[in-house]
């Protein structure tokens, strides 16, 4: 750094250090404030954070291409060493997926036919968004991510947002481009699950480790390892039914549940637009996106929906 | 002493801003995400490496202004609660610069060491802010994850910061 030059540095050096011990000290009271601030949940500080993020969004988004293509190229790498053992295994598993859908027809066939004999009122359906993710919001006290869709595609705060594999988390923040997930992982994830197998609802609660908490079970549940565990669409935030996670571990301590999402490749998300009192969109009605069967299941809605 | 022309002084500008840009674009790069299993949730603290380097060789280019900014910044991008980065930040700074006369000419290992020493009771005070705005007491691993991370991956980030400092800050 070049020296200013001139008498005026020996009187302004104490000065200058005064002021900028006091500037320091306003700052971490500025931090300390909007901590505060922003626990008290300030509608201000809400906005301001998706003004933020909504500007800061392209930029990022723009960052994670090269990233994302280092990704693949590093799992194509990974894929070539196991094409044949894969092929091997979608061969088979091509095998038994046949023998489901033989038997997802069938059920499918005595479901209707069980409702209509019933006037069963069915769930409405449910219209969806896709977006790409563009960030994770790593460090060590938050699990959420970023991602290309927001209010102007329709996103409201609360909708849940799944992968292929099963349900990822639910929007926090919602800017007009972009909005924030909050992955079922995050301490302040807390879901309205049932373990599929004995119907027993539970609180899926994440602790930011990969694999969230079971609790507020009923005192005589009889959960075992490898119970699937859904969404029970109590609260009426999420729809029922969506797949979370597998139990994996049982202590005496905790139950814990292993999600189903490959958080590793997360790439794209699906965002259920249930809003918060779950209207459908009729305009896309005809696609839901949690049937069992793709096609067969449009003239089913058709004929149901009020 | 000669006036400097216009050219120059941007381009000294440019120079002492260099550090703080980084930082900036760290904070930027610690929400993108890479395909290495696990990585999200072990992101290396890159901002408190940047911080105490820049603290320990060239605290005059590191304003706290700034580094609040770039606090606020990254608790935006990450989720954090607003404030908790800066505060970190700030106080790593500090800390750094408090002892810097005692790091600043020894050998790398012992800068590295100082490092070591000096990220552990900002990340302790994080992990606690953090419980405190939560309410409840949460699980430490994260943070120790993050903590060891941060101080293994700083060689390798401070070897970068280097050729910076010599090439572009001078």
């Amino acid at each position: 750094m070049a020296k200013r030059p001139g008498s005026f540095s020996s009187v302004a050096q104490p000065v200058r250090s005064l002021w900028s011990r006091f500037a320091f000290a306003t700052l971490i009271a500025a931090a300390f404030a909007l901590m505060l601030l922003g626990k008290a949940d300030v509608l201000l500080v809400e906005r301001a954070r998706i003004v933020v993020l909504d500007t800061l969004a392209p930029v990022i988004e723009v960052a994670s291409r090269p990233a994302e293509a280092v990704t693949d190229v590093l799992n194509n790498i990974r894929d070539l060493r196991y094409l044949r053992a894969e092929n091997a295994r979608l061969t088979i598993e091509n095998d038994r997926l046949d023998r489901w859908q033989h038997v997802a027809r069938r059920l499918e066939a005595e479901n209707r036919a069980l409702r209509a004999l019933t006037n069963f009122v069915p769930p409405r359906d449910i219209d969806f968004a896709s977006a790409r993710v563009i960030a994770d919001g790593g460090g060590a006290f938050v699990r959420s991510v970023m991602i290309t869709a927001g209010r102007r595609h329709g996103v409201t705060l609360g909708n849940a947002a799944v992968s292929g594999e099963g349900l990822v988390g639910g929007i926090v923040e919602v800017g007009e481009e972009y909005s924030r997930v909050l992955l079922i992982t995050d301490l302040n994830s807390q879901i309205p699950v049932v373990v599929e197998r004995t119907r027993d609802p539970a609180v899926l609660a994440g602790d930011n480790t990969r694999a969230p908490r079971l609790v507020y079970l009923p005192q005589n549940a009889q959960v075992v390892p490898g119970d699937r565990v859904v969404t029970s669409g109590h609260g009426g935030v999420f729809p029922a039914g969506l797949a979370v996670g597998m139990v994996t571990a049982i202590t005496d301590g905790a139950i814990r549940v292993t999600p189903f999402v490959d958080w590793e490749r997360l790439e794209y998300v699906r965002l259920l637009r249930t809003g918060t009192e779950g209207v459908v969109q009729p305009e896309s009605a005809n696609l839901p996106p949690f049937s069992v069967m793709g096609q067969e299941t449009t003239t089913r809605t058709r004929g149901i929906l009020p | 002493m000669m006036r400097p022309t216009a050219t120059q002084r941007l381009d000294l500008w440019i120079r002492q801003s260099a550090p703080m840009v980084l930082t900036a674009i760290l904070a930027v790069l610690s929400v993108i995400t890479i395909g290495i299993p696990g990585y999200a949730a072990v992101v290396p603290g890159y901002t408190a490496m940047a911080t105490f380097y820049w603290a320990v060789f060239r605290p005059d280019l590191q304003p706290a202004s700034a580094l609040f900014l770039i606090g606020i910044l990254q608790d935006i991008l990450t989720g954090t609660p607003l404030g908790l980065t800066a505060v970190s930040l700030l106080l790593l700074h500090a800390l750094a610069l408090s002892q810097r006369r005692a790091l600043v000419t020894k050998p790398f290992l012992l800068t590295w060491l100082g490092f070591v020493v000096i990220q552990l009771p900002i990340s302790i005070f994080a992990w606690l802010m953090m419980s405190v705005l939560q309410f409840r007491l949460i699980g430490p691993e994260p943070v120790l994850f993050q903590y060891l991370v941060t101080v293994l991956g700083f060689p390798v980030v401070a070897w970068i910061f280097v050729r910076i400092h010599r090439y572009v800050v001078r």
